[in-house]
């Protein structure tokens, strides 16, 4: 019984703990802090617990005020959206921790309340996409994540964070609106907007109505790509993820562009299937889209001189690996995708915040002027390298298993072609990730006096870190434990 | 704007803007409008003020704390009207099955929980629309 209300109650603690926010504002600011971890805490224990839940136990459906599905709004949680949500939980709570170390660089302390309340929101919207089992209501969620993540952009007052909130802003409504055009052509179709029912008629309504349910898939294929960067549709990421406090740029760049991709496979293999995509050959499509985002991210990230727009462009190469592993359409396809989504968001989280912590202490954004940094920052560098390490691919990483696994996937769909692609694209990380390596731990620092001036870092911004470090590695060594409950995903979402 | 006209038409037309706000809010169950539209018409009205006799005077009657609250308030009525939904019939946002009066249909008093949510929502359109107003206006200073 309150097992099934879970769900809601997550969502429930991240909404009113952002209403509670502005409330507090005459308190002290530690208070507010607190209180959020606190929320943070419950809702991990939460979402770990429906994770056993469903994997042992069975799935829960809960529809809202008691209407009957097709009515009325569901809420599923399936191992897919319970593994998800844990993963956010996680990763949310590590941003958080490091975040309240005041390292929320370049937001004023005015300021301070607005980014906390943003966060929740962006955490229960980030929630909601992933347990509703209703095309209309994820919609509704993707509009409150668009928004709030476009505040979070422009939360700095600066014209350059104003410039790439706008550019944000706007190639994200056309995303938006691109996805509900598609979700509109579904209703006329099949008459439904609740994803099970949707599937459920898909066929008869591929035989009757060909033409709308080809061009929902391409309208929500764009819209989705747009909002998770995939190739062709990703200009907005790097100017929006350079630009944001670091802390964002580490959401934004782990967790909010995974949750559209996660969307868009709920729309392949839920709401359309795989009859149909054969039939469209949607995964040449996607294959092509995924191969040209693995070469040419790279390629521009090596032309990269501000190490944030760098790792913008990193993420832009990343999703295609996940986009690669979508577009096999295969089982161990998508376990590839699903393991890289957790170990991208690992690695990203990790290179941000310690990008964040140097930034924050050093001032530079130039990739040039890591000069002998591993020796003044020897944690932050650390990390940075075990998560550079990672992205490149390198074995007792996370990065490796996941490139392993969609090595196996390509080998075993014959797509011999995308393996190479693969393997270009890795050298291409080492291009622009080892030099950063290697400068700051071989090379002297340019300006001897500054090493001074460096104070000691707050432990609230060292332990998240030293966490992510060793997660990297732990899910490197041991992927098994992992690979269990994304095999269950996989089942779900993939029948 | 310091014309006699215009101050004291604004004085007579806010009460009746008002108070059509309140009925739209009120009626949005048995006919058309509702909290969006009922909220948008009062917030209007406060905009007028605003525009018409000077943001002071606009923050003295309605200020920043109070429209925080506000916001604030109109989410919590929702929030706590489905959490009575959840406690009492096990779903979040039940109606009529968590004893909410039923009426009879046409009447202000019917269809359970919603002219309370409707209130809700009034109450946050009517507050996020004079505080946007307030950003947009100290912005520009």
């Amino acid at each position: 019984m309150i097992i099934e209300q879970l769900p809601i109650i997550n969502l429930l603690l991240f909404l009113l703990m952002a209403l509670f926010i502005p409330l507090l504002k005459r308190k002290p600011f530690k208070i507010t802090l607190i209180l959020g971890f606190v929320v943070l805490g419950l809702v991990f224990i939460s979402s770990v617990y429906l994770l056993w839940y469903v994997n042992n136990v069975g799935i829960i459906i809960y529809t809202f005020g008691g209407f009957e599905a097709r009515f009325g709004i569901e809420f599923v949680v399936d191992p897919f959206s319970a593994l998800f949500t844990t993963i956010i939980a996680i990763l949310a709570a590590i941003i958080y921790i490091y975040s309240s170390g005041d390292a929320t660089d370049g937001i004023e302390k005015t300021e301070y309340g607005r980014y906390y309340i943003l966060l929740f929101l962006l955490l229960m919207s980030m929630f909601g996409i992933l347990y509703t089992n209703d095309i209309f209501n994820t919609y509704v969620f993707i509009e409150i994540l668009s928004i709030t993540t476009c505040a979070i952009i422009s939360i700095k007052k600066k014209k350059d964070t104003y410039t790439s909130a706008f550019r944000y802003l706007m190639m994200n409504e056309l995303g938006s609106l691109s996805y509900l055009i598609g979700v509109a052509l579904i209703y006329m179709a099949t008459g439904y907007t609740n994803i099970t029912l949707i599937g459920e008629s898909m066929s008869n309504a591929f035989q009757a109505y060909q033409l709308n349910i080809v061009i929902a898939l391409g309208f929500m294929i764009i819209g989705l790509g747009i909002k998770a960067a995939v190739f062709p549709f990703h200009i907005w990421l790097p100017d929006a993820h350079s630009s944001a406090p670091s802390t964002s740029s580490a959401i934004l760049s782990a967790i909010v562009i995974k949750v559209y991709i996660l969307v868009f496979v709920k729309v392949l293999f839920r709401v359309f299937n795989l009859e149909i995509l054969n039939e469209m050959s949607i995964s040449t499509i996607l294959l092509i889209l995924a191969g040209v985002g693995m070469i040419m991210g790279s390629v521009f990230a090596i032309a990269q001189k501000d190490v944030k727009r760098m790792l913008g462009y990193s993420s832009v190469a990343q999703m295609g690996y996940i986009l690669l592993g979508i577009g096999l359409l295969s089982f161990e396809g998508l376990r590839a995708a699903f393991f890289h989504i957790l170990s991208h968001g690992l690695m990203k989280t990790a290179l941000f915040l310690s990008v964040g912590e140097i930034i924050f202490y050093k001032k530079t954004r130039k990739v040039n002027d890591f000069d002998g940094l591993g020796f003044i920052m020897p944690v932050a560098m650390g990390v940075f390298s075990i998560a550079a390490l990672g992205m490149i691919g390198l074995p007792l990483t996370s990065g490796f298993i996941s490139k392993l696994n969609l090595g196996m996937a390509v080998l075993d769909k014959n797509q011999t072609i995308f393996l190479v692609i693969l393997i270009i694209s890795s050298l291409l990380n080492v291009i622009y990730y080892l030099p950063i390596i290697i400068s700051a731990f071989l090379k002297n620092e340019k300006y001897h006096y500054r090493l001074e001036s460096i104070e000691k870092t707050p432990r609230t911004m060292i332990a998240p870190l030293i966490l992510l470090g060793l997660l990297i590695i732990v899910v490197g060594i041991f992927p098994n434990q992992i690979m269990v409950f994304i095999e269950s995903a996989v089942r779900s979402v993939m029948p | 704007m310091n014309d006699i006209i215009i101050k004291n038409i604004t004085r007579i037309v806010i009460p009746f803007a008002q108070i059509y706000g309140i009925f739209v809010i009120l009626n949005g169950h048995v006919s058309p409008g509702g909290g969006f539209a009922g909220g948008a018409i009062i917030g209007t009205s406060l905009i007028l003020y605003t525009l018409v006799f000077g943001r002071e005077k606009g923050r003295k009657k309605f200020s920043h704390k109070a429209s925080e609250i506000a916001e604030t308030g109109g989410i919590l009525i929702y929030v706590i009207v489905g959490l009575i939904g959840l406690v009492v019939a096990g779903r979040f946002l039940t109606n009529l099955g968590a004893g909410f009066p039923e009426g009879v249909i046409g009447n202000i008093i019917s269809g359970g929980m919603i002219p309370i949510l409707m209130i809700g929502i009034g109450i946050k359109v009517a507050s996020t629309m004079i505080s946007l107003f307030n950003l947009l206006i100290d912005e520009a200073i």
